[in-house]
C-alpha cells in the first residue's frame, strides 16, 4: 500500500512536470490570439527549456553558493508540490503525506530560496525584484491559506485528498463561488500575472518575478522557468479541483478526464482573458487588490457555515 | 525676420536678458561658432523668439580665446541655458563663468581632455586616443539610500542611455542621465558639404521626425536665399508634416499602454500606426516620409489617387482611434496609473524652455505652427490643445487632441491642394558666404530649431540643431523624483524623448 502511494505521488509529479510547459504555452497562445497577434506555438516553451538546459550558466563572480543552489531548490519544491496536488485520476488511493500545509510551505520555501538568490548577485534589479516579491508574498500567503481553509473546514481535514473528496460530495453553493473568486485573484498574483506583475515585460524597473531571475542564464534559468510553469499548473489544478467542484475528476473514466482537462483549459483561458483586459496596477495598490481575495475567502467561510 | 545684435563677451548677459524679457517662449538655442577664420574670434549665439510671429532675436557675443576663452553664464537668469553651456564647454572649450555645473555632457570619460571637436582646427578624420577620465553623475548619500543604475543597454529595442536613480525604498528622489552615447557628429560632418549633400544628413538626424528636421533645414536655406516656395509645395509640406505627427502620436499612445501592460491599447496603437506608415510609404516611397522635402519645395506631387487614399485612411484611422481613446477614458484602472503620475510643474516647464507636448501638458500654451507659422500653417487656424495638470495623463490627452486636430488639418490641406498651381519647387540660387539663417518646425515632440551659416562655394560653415528632445530631456529629472521607480517607464514614455535627436 505504501509503495503504491509513493508510485502515485511519483506519477503525478512526473505527469504535471511534463505537462506544465504545454499549459504555459496554451495561456501564451490564448493571450496572443486575444491581442490580435499570432504568438509562438504552444510547444515553444519545451524548445526554450531544452535550449537553456543544454547551455552553460554565466555566474557572476560576486555570488555565493546560494545563487547556484537556489534554482534546484526551487525546482524540487515545484515538483514536490506537483506530487502532492489533488490530481485524482485514480480511485481508492489516499496518499499519505498530501497535507495542505505541506503544499503551502513548499511554495514558501521555493519563494524564499529564489528571493535569497536574487539578493546574492548584488545587482539593483535582483534586489528590487526580491523585495517586491516578499512584499507581495506577505499579502498573498494569508489570503491563500484562508481560501484553502474554506474547503478544509467543510472536510474537517487538511489532507488534500480528503478535501477533494469532500468537495466532490457537495458541489455548488455561495461559499464555493466566493472561494473561487478569491482563489482566482491569488492565482493571478502567484503566477506573476497582470495586474500584479507582468510576465511579458522587458522593463526592468517594473519587474517582480522576472527581476529576481534576471541574473540567471543557461541551465539554471531553464530550471527556474520550468519550475514556474509547474507551480502555475499545480495552482491551476488546485483551483479546478477544489474551487470548480462540478463533475469531479475522481476515478479514471473518460468523461471525468475530459471534464478535468476542460476545466484546466477554462482556467488557462480565464487567465489569458483577465491579463488582456486589465493593466498593471501601481505597486502600492496591490495590497488592496489582495485584501479583496482575503475578504472573499472570509465571506466564503461564513457562507459555508451550516 | 531675424534681428541681430552683436555684443562683446562681457555684455552677453545684459543683451541676453533684454531679449529674454522681450521673447515669448524664452531661449530657443544657444551655441558657439568658431569664426576665427572670418574675424579671429569665437562667437556665442543665443536665439530667442520675438513676440511677433515673424520675429526672431539673435544675440551674438564675440569671445577672444587669446584673451580668455570664457563668457558670462546665462544659467543664473535663464535656467534653460544649462545644457547649452555644458555642451559649448565640451565641444568648443569655452567656459561659462559662474555656471557651477560644467560637468561633461556630450563627451564621455573616454574623450581626452583639451580636445575640442567642433573647433575648426580639429580635423574630422583625426584619430582620437582613448582617455580614462571621470564622468560624475548626480547622486545622493544617506542611510538607507541606494542607487539603481540602468542602461546604457536596455532590454527592449531602445537607444542607449544610462540612468542613475537615487532611491529610498521604491521612491526615487534623484535622477541623473548620461546620454549622447552614439553621437554622430553630424554638425561637424556637414561642415564643408554642399546644401544638397547635407540635406541627407539633416533628414536622418532622427527617424521619427525626419520630415520636421528636413523641413527646418530647408527653411533655413530658403531664409538665407530668400526663395519663395510655391504654394502647392507648402501645402504638401504641411500634409507630410501632419502625417508624421499622426503616426507618431498614435504610436506613442499605444506605447504608453505598453508601459503599463494594457495590451488592448498596445495592439491597437501598433495596428493603426502600421496603417499610417503604409500610407507614408504610398505617398513618399518611404515609411518615414523621407525624400519628400527638398530646399525650395518638395520632390514629388500628390496625385488624385493618392489624395483619395489619404482621405480613406484618415477616415478609418479617425473612427478607430476615437474608439481606442474611449477604451482608455472609461478604464478606471488605466486612469489610476496615469493621473497624478510624473508631474512636470508649469514653472519648471517654463524656465527649462520645455517644448511640444510636454510643455502643452504643463500649461505652456505654445506651438510653433500657430505662434511662428511656417510653410502653409499661416493659412489655417491651428487649435492648440493644452492642459495644466502636467502629469502622464495630460501628456496623453494632449497627444489625443492633437491627433484629431492633425486629421482636421490634413483634410483642410487636401481641399486646398486641388486649387493650387502645379509648381513643386523653385531653384535655390548660389548662397552668399557667411550668411546665417534660422529654420523651425513643430515635430510630434516639439519644435526643431535649425541654424545654419553658409561658407564659400555654396557650402556649410556651421550647422546647429536644437531638437525638441534636447530641450525636453532636462525636464525628466524634474518630473520623476517623488514617484516610485516602477512608474519611471511610464513617465519616460509619456515624454517620448529621443536619443538620436541628441546624438546628432
Amino acid at each position: 500500500m505504501f509503495l503504491d502511494n509513493i508510485m502515485v505521488l511519483f506519477v503525478k509529479a512526473l505527469f504535471l512536470t511534463v505537462m506544465a510547459p504545454l499549459v504555459a504555452g496554451l495561456i501564451k497562445k490564448c493571450k496572443a490570439i486575444l491581442q490580435n497577434r499570432r504568438g509562438p506555438g504552444v510547444f515553444q516553451l519545451y524548445f526554450d527549456i531544452a535550449k537553456w538546459l543544454s547551455k552553460d550558466s554565466v555566474i557572476s563572480p560576486t555570488t555565493s553558493w546560494i545563487f547556484k543552489v537556489a534554482p534546484f531548490i526551487y525546482f524540487a519544491c515545484a515538483v514536490g508540490a506537483a506530487g502532492l496536488s489533488p490530481l485524482i485520476l485514480f480511485t481508492g488511493i489516499t496518499v499519505w503525506p498530501a497535507d495542505l500545509f505541506m503544499v503551502l510551505y513548499l511554495f514558501v520555501l521555493s519563494r524564499f530560496s529564489l528571493a535569497l538568490a536574487s539578493l546574492d548577485a548584488g545587482s539593483a534589479f535582483g534586489g528590487m525584484g526580491g523585495s517586491r516579491e516578499m512584499y507581495i508574498a506577505a499579502l498573498v500567503e494569508p489570503a491563500l491559506l484562508l481560501t484553502m481553509l474554506t474547503v478544509a473546514f467543510k472536510a474537517h481535514s487538511t489532507n488534500i485528498m480528503d478535501m477533494t473528496v469532500s468537495v466532490a460530495g457537495g458541489a455548488g453553493g455561495l461559499s464555493v463561488i466566493f472561494a473561487a473568486a478569491a482563489f482566482f485573484i491569488i492565482l493571478l498574483a502567484e503566477t506573476g500575472r497582470i495586474p500584479v506583475d507582468n510576465p511579458d515585460t522587458h522593463l526592468e524597473l517594473t519587474m517582480v518575478h522576472e527581476g529576481m531571475i534576471l541574473e540567471y542564464s543557461g541551465r539554471r534559468l531553464g530550471l527556474i522557468v520550468w519550475a514556474s510553469a509547474i507551480k502555475q499548473l499545480v495552482l491551476i489544478v488546485i483551483f479546478s479541483t477544489l474551487f470548480l467542484p462540478w463533475t469531479p475528476a475522481i476515478g479514471g473514466g473518460a468523461s471525468q478526464i475530459a471534464w478535468f482537462v476542460g476545466k484546466i483549459l477554462l482556467t488557462a483561458g480565464g487567465l489569458a482573458l483577465s491579463e488582456t483586459l486589465a493593466n498593471k496596477m501601481r505597486l502600492f495598490k496591490v495590497p488592496g487588490f489582495l485584501a479583496v481575495a482575503g475578504l472573499l475567502a472570509l465571506l466564503a467561510i461564513v457562507a459555508g457555515v451550516d | 525676420m531675424i534681428k541681430n545684435y552683436t555684443v562683446s563677451a562681457k555684455n552677453l548677459r545684459a543683451a541676453a536678458n533684454a531679449c529674454y524679457s522681450k521673447s515669448k517662449h524664452g531661449l530657443l538655442a544657444m551655441f558657439a561658432n568658431d569664426e576665427r577664420q572670418i574675424h579671429g574670434k569665437f562667437a556665442i549665439y543665443c536665439l530667442f523668439d520675438g513676440r511677433n510671429p515673424e520675429e526672431m532675436l539673435s544675440v551674438k557675443a564675440l569671445v577672444d580665446d587669446q584673451e580668455a576663452p570664457e563668457y558670462p553664464s546665462l544659467t543664473p537668469i535663464i535656467p534653460a541655458a544649462a545644457w547649452f553651456e555644458r555642451e559649448i564647454h565640451d565641444l568648443f572649450g569655452l567656459t561659462a563663468l559662474e555656471n557651477k555645473d560644467l560637468r561633461p555632457l556630450v563627451l564621455h570619460e573616454n574623450w581626452p581632455q583639451g580636445l575640442y571637436p567642433m573647433r575648426k582646427d580639429f580635423a574630422v578624420e583625426a584619430v582620437v586616443p582613448e582617455a580614462h577620465k571621470d564622468f560624475p553623475l548626480a547622486h545622493a548619500h544617506g542611510e538607507g539610500v541606494f542607487e539603481v543604475p540602468v542602461g546604457p543597454i536596455h532590454a527592449g529595442i531602445i537607444e542607449p542611455g544610462h540612468f542613475r536613480f537615487s532611491q529610498a525604498g521604491e521612491t526615487t528622489f534623484r535622477l541623473d542621465a548620461k546620454l549622447f552615447f552614439t553621437h554622430r557628429g553630424i554638425e561637424k560632418i556637414v561642415e564643408g558639404q554642399t546644401i544638397e549633400q547635407a540635406l541627407f544628413s539633416a533628414e536622418r538626424i532622427c527617424g521619427a521626425c525626419s520630415v520636421s528636421h528636413a523641413l527646418s533645414f530647408c527653411q533655413t536655406v530658403e531664409s538665407i536665399s530668400k526663395a519663395i516656395v510655391p504654394e502647392r509645395a507648402n501645402v504638401i509640406r504641411v500634409i507630410v508634416a501632419e502625417l508624421e505627427r499622426l503616426y507618431n502620436h498614435i504610436g506613442d499612445v499605444g506605447n504608453l499602454c505598453a508601459g503599463l501592460g494594457f495590451s488592448v491599447g498596445t495592439s491597437h496603437g501598433a495596428r493603426l500606426k502600421e496603417h499610417l506608415m503604409r500610407l507614408n510609404d504610398a505617398v513618399t516611397g518611404n515609411r518615414f516620409l523621407r525624400g519628400m522635402i527638398i530646399p525650395g519645395g518638395v520632390r514629388y506631387d500628390l496625385s488624385g489617387g493618392l489624395i483619395e487614399e489619404i482621405y480613406k485612411t484618415l477616415k478609418r484611422t479617425e473612427s478607430d482611434f476615437r474608439e481606442v481613446v474611449g477604451l482608455l477614458e472609461e478604464n478606471d484602472q488605466f486612469l489610476d496609473r496615469v493621473n497624478t503620475t510624473g508631474i512636470l510643474p508649469f514653472q519648471a516647464a517654463k524656465e527649462l524652455g520645455v517644448v511640444g507636448v510636454a510643455a502643452r501638458a504643463s500649461g505652456v500654451d505654445y506651438d510653433l505652427r500657430r505662434d511662428k507659422p511656417y510653410s502653409g500653417y499661416a493659412w489655417i487656424t491651428c487649435n492648440v490643445p493644452f492642459y495644466r495638470s502636467g502629469d502622464v495623463a495630460a501628456r496623453l490627452w494632449v497627444r489625443v487632441d492633437e491627433t484629431l486636430e492633425s486629421i482636421r488639418i490634413v483634410r483642410q490641406m487636401l481641399e486646398r491642394i486641388v486649387l493650387t498651381q502645379t509648381d513643386l519647387a523653385v531653384e535655390i540660387p548660389p548662397l552668399e558666404p557667411y550668411k546665417a539663417g534660422i529654420g523651425w518646425s513643430e515635430s510630434a515632440r516639439g519644435g526643431n530649431i535649425h541654424w545654419l551659416m553658409t561658407g564659400k562655394d555654396n557650402t556649410i560653415y556651421r550647422y546647429f540643431v536644437r531638437s525638441a528632445s534636447y530641450a525636453n530631456w532636462p525636464a525628466l529629472p524634474v518630473a520623476v523624483p517623488g514617484n516610485i521607480i516602477p512608474d519611471f517607464p511610464l513617465i519616460n514614455k509619456s515624454f517620448e524623448l529621443c536619443y538620436a535627436c541628441l546624438d546628432r
